[in-house]
């Protein structure tokens, strides 16, 4: 017996006493004990257990390698020539061997084939994860939980403050500490705040007069309201959420185009604000507004294509963007599950998130979703022009809008189908012609060259009988090329016999621009046809008199070619080629031949001679054909008469309808989001797009539940806007940000994140309290602002005893208010104000380029800066490109979510107060406006309630004094001076 | 007037995102000045000698490669010879090219790398990438990592100063410090008479002064009562810095004081303003004041070393920046800031040593394959590591990816690059992502 058997022995000993199935069971899991976990242990779980999961591989646990790699399952329990583990571990060709560094020995190997023989046994259950958490861990975690029902705690302190219950909730955990919050702070530092925080803008000094004298009890709840008002309200309120849905004009691929309706989405996040919209209807809407108002018309229709502005915002990226879905649809999840979940979800786009309970199914179910939809196109440099956006009016409204210019048209449309129908008896007429037709000349010019009639071999140029009313037709064709050649053409008809008349193009130079068809002197009465052979003949009938400031040259044309010219002059005149000195020349159309037909006003015989001369040569082009007909019938003429006519007279048909109705009206566009073929996505393994994996339903989070998206329902979108609008994870978030919003951190401090790599909640009774509150009051933000506002904690200065500040220096307990520098938009609106130069209408599109014009390269791509002395929310904000001053002053990322500023201090920010043109001209406007007032001391009283909303006290009298008196120069550069520093020192900067 | 407990302070230093940092481990380099040749320079044209492909020019290849990839008129495919001559340089006998002779004198400093390789064919990624780590999304640079992880010596200078006389692709974001903070962005100085916004004042010295006093005085006023916010006297500092840096930014780019032979070692006429010349005596004499870390880019987004259409504009290119590399590594050798400085030459990938006919008179993007090359503080001289195959197709010995390149250059600066790393939306980020290998064949 050799070892391998002696091994297997005792395993092949049963117990008579259990059963069957349980022995054989007991037997196995302690072959696997003894046998097969070592094993594991020591040479696979390296790479294969624990934190590492290699090819997507964990032996960890039975339901681990039950579920497999990234090469699908590796273990065909009982059949080791099926499981790819055995042929691994056997270094077959086709397999990874494993592990890669040495083969296992002999023995060991045959361990393992005999463990998977016997069907694997494997007594290890895994924790059961769900990606990163453990599913109890998971079920459990605080975000998703649905609301606690929490109510205020009772109030034991506050001494004259108001009873509030966000106060309640805060000042337990103070009291707790031994600490006093701060005192409350003055009214004048109360509305400089208030007016901030709701609009981004200072109140002026006759509001902070009404509140400081008001001594109403309802004093502060009027602000409040007023200030819940105003439009600025949308815009300050607006601007977070575009923070956190990385707004920009631009599509951030490799040129950086312009997104020229964007604005739209802008606007409408302002918009519904400022009406108070509810956050789950906003948030349906922006995931789904074009399902959601599918049915409706005019405005309701349009606001639900716009909103979806919010998906067709996403980053855009590479060469040929339409190669490069899988990063845009991952900027999509990763902004949506940041934004309305406060979830990291695009961290699943590659295996399974490392941390919280998002798989990579979860992923690519909702990748699904996204992928069922289609998403306005920007335009980039291997596709240049933008497409699919989406029409802001259907049907009848958009048939509404096209109306007064139809109105126009239809009178001529009418007209020129009558003609139409004309058509098919002339064209058959002219066709019937063509029977009679003989070609006296047929020969081609070469690129450059030239011939001369008679010496064309087989030409028949002498004793032609004519007859009044046949027609003789010099045809000028295009050859292989494009057909764009200049060609002097000479044409000589001399009447044989007695009345030796004689007809030539020359005759014609002179009064050429008389009419087309060409009818001569009264004493020579004759016709010439200047023709568009492209399809049936038809007039050259648009006149050009003069071509690029040469009046000399005279044209006879139908577009730009074909066409017929003369230059007039008795010199040769340079254009685009030189034309010769009274010359008569053709022009073909790209496709098609132009002709000089003449039309025979006499019975008898005639001869011809005459030329043709390439005089526009250019490498590469080959010349044009050139051929003389003959059209043996008197009644020839006529018929070409009555066809050309008919087509010259709907050629000015439509010229003047065009030129009436105008261009077709645009009907407005939004760059959006509308459903498209529904389908399911594969999995990407390893995040390549290459390497497809198992396809995936379309359905929500497992961790929500999984909802599958119905058959019949589209691409989802409408689905995935309801189950995160209805989730209490999704209120919170959007509390959380409004606590953030008044107090500068939010209650959770990562409101990007409530995940388990984010914080938790400093208050969580609170949190879910307010979050009830918001959602019991309609999900409305302004009640919610108001709740909060009126909390004794919004109130309280921001200067505390040394005792609370040493004991909570973060402000976690929120003791007093935190201080907070002004974000880029306000600094910049505040001086613009305090300029007396803020334009406060709402800005609309930006004066970028016509797309028709971009040509926009990764080597060229698109920049610009288009300020204006609107409010900051409208200035043009680029992705490639920071915008200057936003960049400065720590504006929002237009790449990423912001969920939060950043708040730095640089000196480069010094020098744009030393330095900045910007700067010094709203503080030179600033001194101007005090100049009417005489005193020095009524103007510094002035200049402190505009920009500090406050009178300055003696010690700042007095610092003043000085400084003008020591300050060079006249009273308005010592002025200037003045305002300069107060617009630079650290309380215009910061928000007590 | 000044409050004891307010001069404390205003000379605290404490949350300083600038403030002077050891790094991980001790390290010779304090410093990188980091040149970047825009558009993709050719490797078998300047530091990849490859006879073999003179030897077999038109002959044809088959590859899968991603430049060709159902591109009309690539259906067939050649290979093309060098246009440049190659000669030994030096006791080491490196080959350079004949495009860069007077960087070729300097082989005895330098450790060439000729198996780098990246992982994109676009100008815009591969650029992102060799300045960020990231193909696609933005990410802080390598400039603002080593600002984030060194601080600065300086405080009238930028930590990082980007010396561009135009913006490369990706635009402002290969030198944004992102998720980073804002201290650590690099400030631009486009080459000309005003480089640095902002910074000529716009009145005289001495209004100023009076100014910076007054403004003092008035935030000394506020801060009485706030003295605990350190951001107040944060900024009150930092106009301090500013006021200091209208005068150190143009005694830095005032070149009035170097020599005529310094000047004329440079290439650069006394007085003019622009060109690369003048960027790298630039970039010497900010180092030389503490700056942590200098690029210079060489052109921008057009009229770059993109020689699709011709290769004979690579000598254009090389002239332009030939003689002042060489002359700012002598310099910097003279003056022993080499042995603390770290040097950087490095473009964002190489070009095609094919094209689709045998006599195309340009090369495409080749991301399988470049050249860079280190010098300086921590870098063993005179070496060459790695190598293409025979016709420079493919990074065959040694390959370094833009990561391990990355990882390297942190190494020097004394980073562990799996270790530097910032907390972002629920992760630790880092340069090299989850990559990344020093080399350290290239290591002193």
């Amino acid at each position: 017996m050799n070892r391998w058997v002696a091994l297997l022995v005792p395993f092949c000993l049963g117990g008579g006493w259990l059963s069957p199935e349980s022995v054989r069971a007991d037997e196995g899991h302690a072959f696997f004990e003894a046998q097969v976990r070592p094993l594991l242990v020591t040479h696979c779980y390296g790479c294969h257990g624990g934190d590492h999961a290699k090819g997507g591989l964990s032996l960890e646990s039975r339901q681990s390698w039950q579920r497999g790699g990234d090469s699908g399952p590796v273990i065909v329990p009982g059949m080791p020539e099926e499981s790819l583990l055995v042929r691994a571990i056997r270094h077959d060709a086709e397999a990874s061997p494993m592990p890669p560094e040495s083969q296992l020995a002999p023995e060991q190997i045959a361990v393992l084939v005999e463990w998977v023989r016997r069907g694997a046994p494997d007594p290890r259950d895994s924790v059961t994860k769900i990606a990163g958490m453990n599913e109890q861990e998971a079920q459990a975690w605080w975000a998703f939980q649905p609301l606690a029902d929490h109510q205020p705690p009772a109030r034991k302190s506050g001494g004259s403050e108001p009873d509030h219950p966000i106060d309640r909730f805060l000042l337990e955990p103070l009291e707790a500490a031994g600490l006093a919050p701060a005192a409350p702070a003055d009214r004048r530092t109360w509305i400089r705040r208030a007016t901030y925080d709701l609009t981004g803008l200072p109140p002026t000094p006759e509001e902070v007069e009404t509140l400081v004298n008001d001594p109403s009890p309802d004093a502060f709840a009027r602000v409040v309201d007023r200030l819940l008002d105003s439009p600025h309200y949308g815009e300050r309120w607006g601007r977070h959420w575009l923070d956190v849905v990385r707004y920009a004009d631009t599509a951030g691929e490799n040129t950086d185009r312009p997104l020229p309706e964007m604005w739209r989405y802008r606007n409408w996040v302002f918009e519904s604000l400022n009406r108070d919209l509810p956050m789950d209807e906003f948030t349906r809407m922006q995931l789904a507004g074009d399902l959601l108002r599918r049915d409706a018309r005019g405005d309701a229709y349009a606001e639900g294509i716009i909103a979806t502005g919010y998906l067709a915002l996403a980053r855009r990226f590479g060469h040929d963007i339409d190669q490069e879905n899988h990063l845009m649809y991952e900027d999509v999840i990763d902004n949506l599950g940041k934004a309305f979940l406060g979830l990291t979800i695009a961290c699943a786009r590659c295996h399974d998130h490392k941390y919280d309970p998002v798989t990579q199914e979860d992923y690519y179910a909702l990748y699904g979703i996204l992928d069922s939809s289609r998403f306005s196109f920007s335009g980039c440099e291997a596709k240049g022009a933008p497409r699919d956006l989406v029409p802001l009016l259907t049907g009848a409204d958009a048939e509404q809008w096209k109306r007064p210019w139809l109105a126009i048209r239809e009178p001529f449309d009418r007209q020129i189908s009558e003609l139409e129908a004309q058509r098919p008896t002339l064209v058959a007429d002219w066709q019937s012609q063509a029977a009679t037709k003989r070609v006296l000349l047929a020969a081609d010019v070469e690129e450059a060259g030239g011939i001369t009639f008679a010496d064309v071999p087989g030409a028949m140029l002498d004793n032609i009988p004519v007859r009044r009313g046949e027609t003789l037709m010099l045809v000028v064709a295009p050859r292989g090329n494009h057909g764009a050649d200049s060609t002097l053409v000479h044409l000589e008809i001399q009447e044989q016999g007695a009345g030796q008349r004689r007809w030539t193009t020359d005759d014609l130079v002179a009064d050429f621009p008389h009419s087309s068809p060409h009818i001569g002197p009264a004493d020579a009465p004759v016709g010439w046809h200047f023709l568009d052979l492209q399809a049936e003949p038809a007039w050259l009938n648009e006149r050009l008199e003069g071509y690029e400031n040469q009046p000399a040259i005279k044209i006879w044309r139908r577009g730009e070619t074909p066409s017929v010219l003369v230059n007039t002059s008795d010199q040769p005149i340079r254009v685009w080629t030189e034309l010769p000195a009274r010359s008569f020349l053709v022009h073909p159309g790209p496709n098609g031949p132009v002709a000089v037909a003449w039309v025979s006003p006499i019975d008898g015989v005639i001869s011809i001679r005459g030329n043709a001369r390439d005089v526009h040569p250019a490498n590469g082009l080959d010349g044009v054909a050139v051929s003389l007909e003959h059209f043996a019938d008197p009644q020839s003429s006529s018929t070409l008469g009555r066809l050309a006519e008919e087509s010259s007279r709907r050629d000015q048909l439509i010229r003047k309808r065009d030129a009436d109705s105008g261009p077709e009206p645009m009907i407005p566009a939004a760059f959006a989001v509308v459903d498209a073929e529904p389908r399911d996505a594969s999995v990407h393994i390893q995040g390549d797009p290459e390497k497809k994996g198992a396809t995936v339903p379309r359905r929500w989070l497992g961790i929500f539940g999984g909802a599958a998206v119905p058959a019949d329902a589209g691409s989802g979108r409408l689905q995935l806007a309801d189950w995160i609008a209805t989730h209490p994870l999704s209120s919170r978030v959007i509390v959380n940000r409004v606590w953030q919003g008044h107090f500068g951190r939010g209650l959770v401090r990562s409101v990007n994140d409530f995940g388990s790599r984010g914080e938790g909640p400093s208050h969580p009774e609170l949190l879910d309290w307010l979050t009830a509150q918001f959602e019991a009051g309609g999900r409305r933000l302004k009640p919610l602002h108001r709740l909060i506002m009126l909390s004794a904690a919004y109130g309280r200065s921001s200067i505390a005893e040394n005792a609370l500040v040493d004991a909570d220096p973060d402000n976690r307990l929120w003791g007093r208010f935190a201080r907070r520098r002004l974000s880029a938009e306000e600094l910049r609106d505040s001086l613009l104000v305090v300029a007396g130069s803020l334009d406060r209408t709402p800005g609309h599109a930006h004066p970028f380029p016509p797309p028709a014009t971009w040509g926009y390269t990764q080597h060229n791509p698109f920049a610009a800066v288009f300020d204006d002395n609107r409010r900051s929310v409208y200035q043009m904000v680029q992705r490639q490109r920071r915008h200057p001053f936003l960049a400065l002053f720590d504006g929002a990322d237009p790449n990423a979510s912001t969920g939060q500023r950043q708040v730095t201090t640089v000196p480069t920010q010094s020098l744009y107060f030393f330095n900045d043109p910007f700067f010094h001209e709203q503080a030179a406007a600033l001194a101007d406006s005090l100049s009417d007032l005489p005193e020095p001391a009524a103007r510094l009283d002035r200049l402190f309630r505009i920009s500090l909303q406050r009178s300055p006290s003696e010690a700042e009298r007095a610092w003043a004094a000085d400084f003008l008196a020591a300050y060079p120069g006249d009273d308005r550069d010592r002025w200037a001076a003045c305002c300069r520093l107060l617009l630079a020192g650290n309380e215009f900067l910061h928000l007590d | 007037m000044l409050f004891p407990a307010i001069l404390q302070q205003l000379q605290a230093d404490e949350g300083d995102p600038l403030a002077p940092r050891e790094p991980h481990f001790p390290a010779k380099a304090k410093r990188v000045i980091f040149l970047f040749m825009t558009g993709g320079v050719s490797h078998v044209d300047t530091f990849d000698p490859k006879p073999a492909l003179t030897r077999d020019h038109g002959k044809e290849l088959k590859l899968d490669h991603p430049e060709i990839k159902n591109r009309p008129g690539y259906e067939r495919i050649f290979l093309k010879r060098p246009q440049w001559a190659f000669t030994p340089h030096g006791e080491c006998g490196t080959e350079v090219s004949e495009l860069f002779p007077h960087v070729g004198g300097c082989v005895d400093d330098i450790a060439v790398i000729r198996s780098m390789h990246t992982s994109h064919s676009n100008h815009y990624n591969a650029t992102l990438a060799m300045h960020t780590g990231s193909f696609t999304q933005s990410r802080p640079s390598i400039g603002s990592w080593l600002s984030y992880g060194l601080g600065t010596v300086n405080r009238n200078l930028p930590s990082f100063v980007v010396l561009a006389p135009a913006q490369t692709y990706a635009g402002t974001q290969v030198y944004a410090s992102d998720f980073l903070p804002g201290a650590h962005q690099g400030t631009l100085v486009v080459p000309g008479d005003s480089p640095v916004a902002n910074l000529a004042p716009r009145v005289s010295p001495d209004r100023q002064t009076l100014e910076l006093a007054a403004l003092r005085s008035l935030n000394e006023q506020h801060l009485a009562s706030r003295a605990d916010d350190p951001t107040l006297s944060a900024r009150m500092r930092a106009f301090q810095t500013a006021f200091g840096m209208q005068m150190a930014v143009p005694e830095a780019f005032d070149f009035a004081k170097e020599t005529d032979e310094t000047l004329a070692s440079y290439g650069l006429p006394r007085g003019q303003t622009t060109g690369f010349a003048w960027q790298c005596l630039a970039a010497r004499r900010l180092v030389e004041r503490g700056v942590r870390f200098v690029e210079v880019i060489d052109t921008g987004s057009s009229g770059n070393w993109d020689s699709h259409g011709n290769m004979l504009d690579h000598a254009r290119l090389a002239k332009q920046v030939d003689q002042p590399i060489a002359a700012m590594l002598k310099d910097l050798k003279r003056t022993g800031l080499l042995e603390d400085t770290l040097v950087v030459w490095t473009t964002e990938f190489g070009r095609t040593p094919f094209n689709n006919t045998a006599d195309a008179a340009g090369r495409e993007h080749h991301p399988w394959a470049f050249s860079s090359w280190l010098a300086g503080a921590g870098v063993k001289p005179g070496i060459v590591h790695g190598a293409t195959d025979e016709h420079g197709l493919r990074a065959q010995e040694k390959p370094v990816h833009l990561h391990d390149f990355h990882a390297t250059i942190l190494h020097l600066m004394g980073f562990d690059h799996e270790k530097l790393t910032y907390r972002n939306a629920g992760r630790d980020f880092r340069l090299t992502d989850v990559h990344g290998q020093v080399v350290k064949d290239v290591l002193a």
